[in-house]
């Protein structure tokens, strides 16, 4: 940000003289301090993972868990402050709950992602509130619309996505995500090349230890969203350990 | 004034995505005096280091009872912390009027950080001064939760928070693998000496009687509701930690030869169910 | 439009004795739904009597398990209006709900259930509810729901096992009155299936697997023989450790052949 400090910049209802509400690019700003996170969206199935950089070791390993289940078959990850991510959750289940009340079926991702956009976005328009430091992914999957995926960012957007990344390493996570082609994918290869895109992405240097966390929905799950499910975590991991070992070995070189 | 331009309110992020209010929140925990949790197989223990303020007064409040499977002790804002353990309290009778049974540990930590969040985010709130550290038993066993002002809960093996409270968790993380499997007086012990490890060495020094150590001990685990100990098993847990000090230090997988010595009296006695204000450790203040 | 002739409080929200001090613009309290909340300035009009019935339920512990059993009729009135609806669901690997009584009050309450296990599961912590719990939890809407004269007209039974794989058996009824034991019965099934089941009971032991679900049969018998609104079709919930699932339909087998020689009516 070029412009910092210009006295524009100290509350969300209020605009700069070039037309930003720079309260919102700062909020971003807490996203990107975030570890990575991703979404992929393959033929019939979508994966999220995370991650989670290690910053305590006296924290339990699920400690501040940054996926989170929405609905039976709606997963959510976050990037950005981790307090603002438990509360959106508990919003979007209680969206979802709203829904089911009334019109008795799990809601549609769309539908979930519009009110969740607009609750973020409720929060970007008043100087008594500050936007969320957040960057929510949202994915689900069932028999009618198949695989889902959905990115909402701090200012209340949203769009639709094949794949999708937030945090420090995006741009990274983009560049990689560019070489596959997901829509394709099966269950298996999918999970896969989820583990190897965070694993590459990890800044060893910056960064100390992380774990790998994902959530997976699909036609093979049987439609539920699941968190760090033991057997598909272990082929994500085991795919990325390799990526990773791989890229390590072509540096030496 | 002002430290920078981005810090007078909850509701400004800085250029740098940061939260200057929540942070300064986050400093007025250090401000309290230092206390620890841990946990092994079966039970939780939290000890709280209670210095009063002036030779003339009784020491802060450090661990409040929630529920017979749940205590948090405290550091930061004692009035703060009294909203929130008003709140817990009514959320767990709540839970147990309406199921007949004790809160999951997790959801209740997940909901007391909802309404943290709040605070968070609002012009006209304030984040609460305060953290906590939980410690509870469930049906998944014993939980150690931190609980910080910026509304973060973590789910700890151990922790420490406070004053000094660095040294402590150097010795937490020293001897964090044995925690697990050792035994009920070792795991008091262990967290009796890394709070003495918080206290200042000069203070150590003219710590010659263990009576001089001023602490409040509590634990909740497999069979044992929250308790909060008297002054007589601090006593009882402070000598045993003395007497043990040197062969825990230097060893961390220590010989189960001379463990669960018994306590002086009875004390594994469960107590009649629900919440109970927790005995303080030393006198409190009294109107005459 | 507000009535500004009488001059406002100083302070709304303000400080009361007893009270922590709440400020205007903090969190509400959420407003209750509007069958919950007291009469209105022309009184109101409460239901009070049950549409859409569902007859007996009937459950019986054994060692290690429950079983719930209950035909498949909801009846309109006398009229024998749905016949291939369940009446005994599963609510989780733990759980199942017998249930009888004003149907769409089941339906209202089962809806209800669906969505603490949809919490359940969102939480992601491995804790689920348990039987007790769903117990205590439907004891105390209903005996709300009666002390606010609105009763949901329904007597279900709740049947599962602890996390121990300990059988639970209770029954909760429209006014919130519960009780738990190794058998239990709604409806007719109150009447003639519970001094049926209580005669075999062994005094110093549980039943087993095949007393309690021949005993099943030959309830579902009975009351299908001698309690108007019954069909002979039955669904019968199994819940053990290993196993939580509804089963069926069965038939009742009718023997009719000593209609003949009934006389004097």
């Amino acid at each position: 940000m070029s412009t910092i400090g210009t006295g524009y910049d100290l509350s969300a209802s209020q605009f700069s003289p070039d037309g930003r509400v720079f309260q919102i690019d700062y909020a971003s700003k807490a996203v990107e301090r975030s570890g990575t996170v991703i979404g992929i969206r393959g033929k019939d199935c979508v994966v999220l993972a995370v991650e989670k950089i290690i910053a305590d070791q006296l924290y339990e390993p699920d400690a501040a868990s940054r996926i989170f289940t929405i609905e039976k078959n709606i997963g959510m990850a976050i990037a950005g402050l981790m307090a603002d991510g438990n509360y959106v959750a508990d919003i979007a289940r209680q969206e979802a709950a709203n829904f089911r009340q009334q019109f008795e079926r799990t809601i549609p991702l769309k539908y979930l992602c519009d009110r969740v956009s607009g609750y973020l976005h409720a929060y970007t328009l008043y100087s008594a509130v500050r936007p969320f430091g957040l960057s929510v992914l949202l994915a689900s999957w069932d028999e009618a619309d198949g695989a889902q995926l959905y990115k909402i960012e701090p200012s209340g957007t949203s769009f639709g996505y094949y794949a999708c990344a937030s945090g420090k390493a995006k741009q990274q996570a983009k560049t990689e995500m560019e070489k596959f082609k997901f829509a394709d994918m099966n269950t298996d290869e999918l999970v896969r090349s989820g583990g190897k895109i965070i694993y590459q992405v990890h800044d060893e240097l910056k960064d100390k230890d992380f774990r790998f966390e994902m959530g997976i929905v699909g036609k093979e799950t049987n439609g539920v969203h699941l968190i760090n499910d033991a057997s598909w975590s272990q082929l994500a991991i085991e795919a990325g350990e390799a990526a990773k070992n791989a890229d390590d070995s072509e540096n030496e070189i | 004034m002002f430290r920078n331009q981005y810090d007078s309110d909850v509701t400004v992020w800085s250029p740098q995505g940061r939260l200057h209010q929540v942070e300064y929140a986050i400093a007025a925990v250090k401000l309290g005096t230092a206390t620890v949790g841990l946990k092994n197989n079966d039970y939780a223990v939290l000890v709280a280091l209670c210095k009063p303020p002036s030779e003339l007064s009784a020491s802060q409040r450090k661990i409040i009872a929630i529920d017979e499977h749940l205590g948090i002790s405290i550091a930061g804002i004692t009035a703060d912390a009294r909203v929130l353990s008003k709140y817990l309290r009514s959320e767990c009778l709540s839970y147990k009027h309406s199921y007949g049974s004790t809160y999951p540990v997790p959801r209740l930590i997940t909901t007391l950080g909802n309404k943290m969040q709040t605070t968070t985010q609002r012009y006209d709130r304030r984040p609460y001064g305060v953290g906590l550290l939980l410690a509870g038993y469930d049906e998944k066993g014993p939980h150690i939760y931190k609980v910080e002002p910026s509304a973060n809960y973590f789910n700890c093996k151990a922790m420490t928070i406070g004053s000094r409270s660095q040294s402590a968790r150097t010795y937490l993380e020293r001897h964090l693998a044995t925690f697990n499997t050792c035994t009920k007086d070792d795991i008091i012990c262990h967290g009796i000496h890394a709070i003495r490890s918080t206290l200042p060495n000069d203070e150590l020094s003219k710590d010659d009687g263990a009576s001089q150590l001023m602490i409040t001990v509590a634990i909740v685990g497999k069979d044992q509701p929250f308790k909060v100990l008297t002054d007589e098993e601090n006593l009882f847990y402070l000598d045993m930690a003395k007497k043990r000090g040197a062969t825990m230090l230097s060893k961390s997988g220590r010989n189960d030869d001379d463990d669960d010595t018994p306590p002086p009296i009875a004390e594994d006695k469960p107590e009649p169910a629900g919440p109970r204000d927790p005995q303080v450790a030393v006198a409190t203040m009294e109107r005459p | 439009m507000m009535n500004n002739a009488f001059a406002q409080p100083m302070w709304l929200n303000g400080p009361a004795p007893g009270q922590f001090y709440n400020f205007m613009g903090g969190n509400t309290q959420a407003e209750l739904p509007r069958e919950l909340t007291t009469a209105g300035p022309f009184g109101t009009k409460h239901s009070t009597a049950a549409i859409t019935t569902g007859s007996s339920v009937v459950g019986i512990r054994y060692a290690g398990g429950v079983l719930v059993a209950a035909d498949t009729l909801v009846s309109y009135g006398s009229l024998a209006r749905y016949q291939n609806i369940d009446r005994v669901f599963k609510i989780n690997d733990k759980i199942l709900l017998g249930g009888s009584g004003d149907f769409a009050d089941i339906q209202s309450i089962k809806r209800s259930i669906d969505q603490k296990m949809i919490e359940d599961q969102c939480c992601n912590d491995g804790v689920v509810m348990k039987p007790k719990s769903l117990a205590s939890w439907l004891t105390r809407v209903l005996y709300n729901r009666r002390s606010r004269m609105n009763p949901l007209y329904i007597d279900v039974v709740v049947a599962g096992v602890d996390e121990a794989g300990v059988p639970f058996l209770g029954n909760v009824d429209l006014r919130g009155r519960a009780y738990d034991d190794y058998v239990v019965a709604t409806g007719f099934g109150r009447h003639l299936a519970l001094p049926l089941v209580r005669e075999r009971k062994p005094k110093d032991r549980d039943f087993t697997f095949e007393e309690a679900s021949n005993l099943i049969r030959e309830c579902m018998k009975v009351l299908y023989y001698r309690d108007t609104r019954s069909i002979p079709q039955y669904t019968v919930g199994i819940c053990s450790a290993s196993d939580c699932s509804v089963k069926g339909p069965f038939k009742v087998e009718e023997n009719w052949t000593f209609a003949e020689t009934v006389e004097g009516y």
